[in-house]
């Protein structure tokens, strides 16, 4: 999967749940678990681990949480 | 200095009356002679217009059928003083004519300056308006029902039953219309108060706003009209500048405001749904009823649609007190009515009097005769979708019920006087063609039946009807009476069935003279 | 099921409570006040002469046939107009009366043909019928050869309307016409010209009717008594003989119809006076441009080819399906089970996309099934199920009647919604007070009889800057309903929600800078929405298709959380769905992370449910949804998709990448019924049958479930879900459904908002979920004494800027729409004679930007975005504002999408076709991508034909 297209997916959301106050990261988690195939949490936790290039640092706790 | 008086009624206008006016100035300031001319009202009195009028300190001395001509004589006469004269009638009031009617409606009308706020106070102006206030809205319903004043637009309902129905509609907003579309031939009663005495529609028009609890009033006026329409605007800035009109009326506190609106030449929009309907900028058609304008009227709000002598009646009824009114008259048409002489007759104008006088009375006594000079054969009462009265009839006293009783109908006062050349089947071909004309369209019975009655009428006239042509005459006749939506449809019959009943010769006929000569 | 005749009680219904009992002929009578004579007498059956009156319209009086005789009252009323009163005695029939009518009756047919034996109306003809009842036996009336009358007659017909004819030679002028086109359709583009005998219906002033602004939606016709406006279908085929009561396969409104019916053939589709969505009105796509549903370019066998590039081949139903279901085996054994996919249709029914995903779940045994709501309403349902609990609006059409304050935003319902957008209107005539928030200057700003009250023109893409600066207004002022707030919502989210509100931050007057959108307007319409009765707001795809969709939706719940505009008539969050059954299609587990009603594919229960219900093992994960399956397809990770009734290809954004990734799958299975622009790319073509063509059901806005009727015989001997199930068992899946009912009976077991949903109940009325042991009549308001969800939850909604900016290469917004005549992507109505309204795509440019590039009126242009450009050419108006432009995507022609980008919701990936930067330049001719797309397209429609 592209990655920038993840990363900006990710970041869009991450956007949302920041201003909603506390739990963001865990909120980000659950909306990405919910919402994506495994193929593309897969692909954006590979990202991750891999630095994480342009997720924004919500997103990037937030896909650090994702379980496997 | 002194005042003279020429009208500038449309009636004066009509037979010379600027020039006079201007000649009278031209002459004055050729003598050096210091004089007000004022341009009044007419006093309705048709056959003496141009009636030039001088205030003396014993009254005012009237000049019949004045012009430019006779100005130089005049003077010469020094009618200025009220000098000798051939064309002098003496003192105005004192000429039968005029001295023999009962003016409450037109009380003013003729005498004062039109436009002068002075000239109405001191004859009356604003008495009613202000004992109004005084009453308030209960008080004034109750003085406006005890008059007996009906309906002066033809139907005759009572107003102060209309006024009350408003008054008890519960609404954010209620309207006074007045209905100034007089589209009637041989009528002008409405004109002239809008040229002659603009103030009491005014004042008769707040009268109601406080009666019902209308803010906003119209005057529905027509096209036709462009003097009165002039007069009438000038009236309304004038009145509101003094605080007639406006956000406080008569410092009470009370606000109302007054439009004028002009129509556009179509006769049914003086029946007051499509009157409405033209005042919210729509085609003029009618609508049905109910709802009664009352409930649910301009805009969908409560609403008084009166004739223009009916709200011009009122400042009378409460200055002077309903009892005053309702003292003259007959059973239950009480007060007086303005009526208006026209057609074939030697004394043409308006006469206010007292209900009750016979037609006959009105055409010959009044009227004169036939301006011919030729027997009287029928007066049209009511207007050109008014009934035929043969000579026959001319007992019928003058009031509502009587004339219904009669096959006929008073409407808006108007009696039209035919001497005996007249051809009835013509007239009958003319109420169809006149309906056909004026229909607004909507319902079936009038859209159809006027333009086919007018087809059976031209049968007849030709000679080639049968008598199944005229009971399918009479069958139309029912239907449109009947059948139709308004009154304009619902009256087409009344001129052509009366034409039918008592000039029945006329409907039987060979080969017409008309169709012969062709 | 025979001709459907409704009763028509000539005048409407009252809706006073108070009953009023008088005597009519001798009977008894008790009706609510208000009623009219006429409509008390046809209550006891008493059925009295007329022809102007109809009840679907306002009495008017003018016919003058059903005049009566009312005791102790003069005259002859009509009884259309004239009220009932307590104790009121009226005689319906005396000789008087006879007499009457016998002659009006004689009048009216004085001036219309006697040509009953060859008109078109001959056999339902209200003329013909009064006149037989009335008795006329004889026309007197120009009898005799020197009795010429004047007539009507001669009149020409104007044919210029392609649907129906205006013949006013045969016109009674009683004004039905004129009358729906004001009161009913509110467009007031008829007109009666003349005066009395020369009264004539004129369309405007003396234009024809295609040259008017009439609509065309048949309310004209519809209300007609005579054959003066007649369906051209009518005329050519004759009356019909039968009619089945059906549902619209167009918009999101739901209107019922009677299919009128000569054999298998449709003469005309009449809009049914019970439907619940549409009371008896229709517009021109579904009262007219079903011709689609006949037309020759209808595929009607099934195809298949190796490569898109080879021509199609007609095979049996049995190769196709047996071809398809072994090539996605195939796939799935090379790259996984999770390696295709497929999408179920909006446009299908209920029925059939349960099945598409049940297919998918348990056939295919993944999650990888989406639908078009994916690129339309997908935020709606995520905002409004986080707020309020419900993946769906909150009121019923009906609603609208009791509405003070309309907001219609990023809607344009008089196009999108045209018979909803009559009742708004018609509600807007009655005093209600209209809010509109949309880029462009849409009809209800400025039309007939309406003006709104505020139009908050704000640049495409700040939807949410705007609505939090009115949430701002309504905390700031002090205009909260707090008692509703408390009582309803979740009190600690709402503080938290009013503080952020209140932030300066999102004052109009900053909102102003971001939005363009004068801050004073803005503080008027959150005035007037918070304290001007009850408040409604109806929004459409100008909220949901942004990078912000689901913000806005949800800014929007606030609003009417904040104001207590929820839980009754007149107010609520209503989202105008595009497709007929989009929200049908949503309700039944099309999307990729949830089973039917809503439920999480995660959720052990609801899946366990379904796993014993249909005997397999259901995936846990969520799936694909589409834009993501396009990306799996380029990555090589999907190479098989089922797509049922939807053209992805033309519909969805940035047409480049979808056209890659379809070339990238290995089997792409389309069923349709004409080869759509996605078919250009399939393996496998199976023909769909049209919504004439099967049973079913459509859920619409309202979500109201109706039946949807076989009218005529499959064209390709199968209904989509026929085809659906056998795919199915050639998986190896063992259904056995005789008949959709029996699907709705499985939805009604595993869905419990369905619960109370069966074909034995719909037959009788239609539903509106949640229909269940809470809700045993259905819901026709939502969150009544309670939100779905508990405590409504107010979310913070900050403005967050999308990324597509206007720049000097691309210095103009463009924005996205539809128009009345045409539907989507036009598959239905570009194959019907709607296209004499719309030809082709225009591109609206303010004249400001089209005289700084040298673009005159009708030009071609060019649109570029970084996505794509595309050729079109331009119409100039002020619609549109400077900097905005705007274009539809109706023909594939123009490939609309390809200019559009792959930005998407944040929640939803839904896309973001509102806001694209765009640069506008002369053109002079079709763009490279246009031509290429073209000779492609026709390459991949040659069929051969099977030997």
């Amino acid at each position: 999967m592209d990655a920038d297209k993840l990363v900006s997916m990710a970041n869009q959301i991450a956007d949302f749940f920041r201003v909603q106050g506390a739990g963001a990261e865990a909120a980000v988690a659950d909306h990405i678990a919910k919402n994506w195939d495994p193929r593309m949490r897969a692909a954006i936790r590979a990202h991750a681990a891999a630095g994480g290039e342009g997720l924004e640092s919500v997103a990037k706790a937030a896909i650090e949480r994702l379980a496997g | 200095m002194s005042r003279i008086f020429v009208p500038k009624d449309v009636a004066a206008l009509a037979v010379g009356a600027d020039c006079v006016a201007a000649a009278i100035a031209g002459e004055a300031a050729a003598r050096g002679l210091e004089i007000e001319i004022v341009r009044n009202g007419s006093r309705g009195a048709f056959f003496l217009e141009p009636l030039v009028e001088v205030e003396t300190p014993f009254g005012r001395v009237g000049y019949r059928e004045v012009t430019a001509d006779d100005v130089t004589s005049l003077f010469d006469a020094g009618f200025v003083e009220g000098g000798a004269h051939p064309q002098c009638i003496g003192k105005t009031e004192e000429f039968p004519w005029l001295a023999k009617q009962t003016r409450l409606t037109f009380a003013r009308c003729g005498i004062v300056d039109p436009l002068s706020l002075d000239d109405y106070a001191a004859h009356g102006g604003w008495k009613g308006l202000a004992r109004a206030l005084e009453l308030g809205d209960v008080g004034t319903l109750e003085e406006v029902s005890l008059s007996g004043l009906r309906g002066r637009g033809g139907a005759g309902f009572p107003t102060g039953v209309k006024w009350k129905t408003v008054a008890m509609a519960k609404a954010d907003r209620k309207y006074v219309i007045c209905n100034a579309d007089e589209g009637d031939s041989g009528t002008f009663a409405d004109r002239m108060i809008m040229e002659g005495d603009p103030f009491s529609l005014i004042e008769g028009m707040a009268i109601c706003g406080v009666a019902v609890g209308a803010e906003k009033g119209f005057v529905y006026s027509r096209s036709e009209y462009p003097h009165a329409n002039a007069a009438f605007a000038e009236a309304i800035e004038i009145a509101r500048a003094a605080g007639f009109l406006g956000q406080d009326v008569m410092g009470s506190g009370r606000r109302f405001e007054l439009e004028l609106r002009v129509g556009a030449g179509a006769y049914v929009c003086g029946e007051e749904t499509a009157l409405m309907e033209s005042i919210e900028g729509k085609r003029g058609i009618v609508r049905a009823k109910p709802p009664l304008p009352a409930i649910a009227g301009l805009f969908g709000k409560p609403t008084v649609v009166n004739n223009l002598l009916s709200l011009a009646t009122i400042p009378a009824i409460l200055a002077e007190g309903a009892q005053a009114y309702a003292d003259f008259g007959l059973g239950r048409s009480r007060g007086t009515m303005p009526i208006q002489i026209a057609g074939n007759v030697r004394f043409g104008g308006l006469y206010e009097t007292a209900f009750g006088v016979t037609l006959g009375d009105i055409v010959n006594e009044i009227g004169g005769g036939t301006a011919s000079g030729r027997p009287v054969r029928a007066a049209q009462c009511g207007g050109p979708l008014g009934a035929y009265f043969p000579v026959a009839l001319f007992d019928t006293p003058y009031d509502y019920e009587a004339f219904h009783a009669a096959g006929g109908l008073v409407g808006h006062g108007g009696v039209v006087v035919f001497d005996d050349t007249v051809d009835m089947a013509e007239q009958a071909h003319f109420a169809f063609e006149f309906g056909a004309e004026e229909s607004c369209g909507k319902c079936t019975p009038c859209r159809i039946g006027a333009v086919r009655g007018r087809e059976v009428m031209e049968k007849v006239i030709a000679g080639h009807a049968g008598a199944a042509d005229l009971e399918l005459l009479a069958d139309l006749c029912e239907t449109m009476k009947a059948g139709s939506l308004c009154a304009l449809g619902g009256f087409i019959p009344y001129p052509v069935v009366s034409a039918m009943t008592h000039f029945p010769d006329d409907f039987r006929r060979g080969a017409s003279p008309r169709a012969a000569a062709e | 099921m025979t001709l459907v005749s409704e009763i028509d009680y000539g005048t409407p219904a009252s809706r006073a409570e108070k009953p009023v009992t008088l005597t009519i002929d001798g009977r008894s009578v008790t009706v609510a006040e208000g009623t009219s004579i006429m409509r008390a007498a046809m209550e006891i059956g008493t059925e009295i002469p007329k022809l102007c009156a109809t009840d679907t319209l306002d009495a008017f009086g003018a016919c003058r046939l059903c005049l009566v005789e009312i005791e102790g009252r003069p005259g002859t009323p009509s009884s259309c107009t004239t009220p009932v009163a307590p104790g009121m005695v009226v005689h319906t029939q005396t000789e008087r009366l006879k007499r009457l009518r016998r002659g009006v009756m004689e009048l009216t047919i004085s001036d219309h043909p006697l040509d009953c034996l060859t008109c078109a109306a001959n056999g339902n003809c209200e003329l013909q019928t009064q006149a037989g009842k009335v008795g006329l036996r004889d026309v007197r009336y120009g009898k005799g050869k020197d009795a010429p009358i004047e007539t009507h007659l001669d009149l020409t017909k104007d044919e210029s309307n392609p649907y129906f004819t205006f013949d006013s030679s045969k016109c009674i002028v009683c004004s039905r016409c004129v009358r729906a086109c004001a009161e009913v359709q509110g467009t007031f583009a008829l007109t009666i010209s003349g005066r009395g005998f020369d009264s004539r219906v004129s369309p405007g002033m003396g234009e024809s009717f295609l040259g008017s602004e009439c609509v065309s939606c048949g309310a004209c016709v519809q209300a007609c008594p005579t054959a003066t406006l007649s369906e051209k279908s009518l005329i050519e085929i004759g009356q019909p003989e039968r009619s089945v009561v059906t549902t619209c396969a167009y918009c999101g409104v739901g209107c019922t119809f009677k299919a009128e019916m000569r054999g298998e053939e449709v003469v005309r589709m009449v809009p049914w006076k019970d439907g619940a969505a549409n009371r008896g009105h229709s517009c021109v796509k579904g009262r007219f441009a079903w011709g689609w549903a006949n037309h020759r370019e209808r595929i009607t066998r099934p195809m298949i080819r190796a490569k898109i590039t080879d021509p199609w081949r007609e095979v049996s139903w049995k190769e196709a399906i047996d071809h398809a279901a072994s090539e996605f085996r195939r796939i799935q054994a090379k790259a996984g089970r999770r390696s295709i996919g497929g999408i179920t249709s909006s446009r299908c029914t209920n029925e059939e996309t349960f099945l598409v995903q049940k297919l998918i779940r348990a056939g295919f045994g993944n999650n990888n099934v989406d639908t078009c709501a994916r690129v339309c309403h997908s935020p709606t349902g995520y905002g409004l199920k986080v707020a309020y609990g419900t993946s769906a609006g909150t009121q019923n059409f009906d609603s609208v009647e009791k509405t003070d304050v309309v907001i219609v935003i990023g809607a344009n319902p008089t196009d999108g919604h045209p018979v909803f957008a009559s009742r708004l209107k018609k509600r807007l005539r009655q005093g209600a007070k209209l809010i509109v928030i949309d880029p462009r200057r849409i009809d209800l700003v400025r039309s007939a009889h309406i003006e709104a009250a505020h139009h908050l023109a704000l640049r495409p893409g700040t939807n949410v800057a705007v609505l939090t600066a009115l949430a701002h207004v309504i905390v700031t002022e002090g205009l909260v309903d707090e008692a509703f707030v408390r009582e309803r919502c979740d009190w600690e989210d709402f503080q938290h929600w009013a503080g952020f509100a209140a932030d300066p931050r999102h004052a109009p007057e900053e909102v102003e800078k971001i939005s363009g959108v004068p801050a004073a307007e803005i503080r008027g319409a959150a005035r007037l929405y918070a304290t001007g009765g009850a408040g409604a707001i109806y929004y459409g795809l100008g909220v949901t298709e942004h990078s912000q969709g689901t913000t806005a939706v949800m800014a929007i719940a606030n609003l009417a959380m904040a104001t207590g505009n929820i839980g009754r008539e007149g107010v609520g969050v209503n989202p105008l769905r595009g497709q007929n059954n989009v929200q049908g299609s949503c309700d039944m587990g099309s999307f990729p992370h949830e089973f039917s009603g809503y439920r999480h594919v995660s959720d052990d229960a609801t899946r366990s449910l379904f796993e014993e219900l249909w005997g397999v093992t259901l995936d846990a994960e969520p799936g694909l949804r589409i834009p993501n399956m396009f990306d799996a397809a380029l990555e090589g990770s999907f190479l098989g998709m089922y797509v049922q009734g939807e053209d992805i290809l033309q519909s969805d954004p940035n047409t480049k990448h979808v056209a890659a990734a379809l070339a990238a799958m290995e089997c792409v299975v389309v069923q349709d019924l004409f080869l759509n622009e996605t078919a250009n790319y399939a393996h496998v073509f199976l023909p769909g049958a049209t919504f004439l063509e099967k049973d079913g059901t459509f859920t619409n806005a309202e979500r109201r479930i109706q039946r949807v009727r076989r009218v005529t015989t499959p064209k390709a001997g199968k209904a989509d879900w026929e085809a659906t199930q056998d795919l199915a068992r050639a998986l190896g899946l063992d259904w056995a459904y005789a008949h959709p009912s029996e699907i709705m009976d499985e939805i009604a077991r595993s869905t419990p908002s369905f619960a109370g949903v069966s074909y034995e109940r719909l037959e009788r009325e239609s539903l509106q979920w949640p229909v269940n042991a809470a809700h045993p009549d259905g819901s026709p308001i939502m969150h009544v004494d309670g939100f779905v969800r508990g405590k409504g939850k107010f979310m913070l909604t900050e403005y967050v800027a999308t990324t597509e900016k206007v720049g000097p290469r691309f210095p103009l917004l463009l924005t996205t729409g539809r128009v009345l005549s045409q539907y989507n992507v036009g598959a239905q109505t570009r194959r019907t004679a709607n296209v004499v309204w719309h030809a082709e795509d225009v591109l609206e440019i303010h004249p400001q930007d089209a005289e700084d590039r040298g673009v005159r009126d009708g030009d071609l242009v060019r649109v570029a975005s970084r996505a794509g450009e595309m050729s079109l050419r331009a119409t100039i108006t002020d619609r549109v504002a400077p900097g905005v432009v705007y274009t539809t995507f109706h023909h594939p022609a123009t490939q609309a999408n390809v200019v559009t980008t792959e930005n998407s919701d944040w929640a939803t990936n839904c896309p973001e076709y509102k806001v694209t930067a765009v640069q506008v330049s002369p053109s002079n001719g079709p763009s490279d991508w246009q031509i290429d797309y073209d000779r492609q397209a026709r390459e991949a429609r040659r069929v051969d034909a099977a030997e």
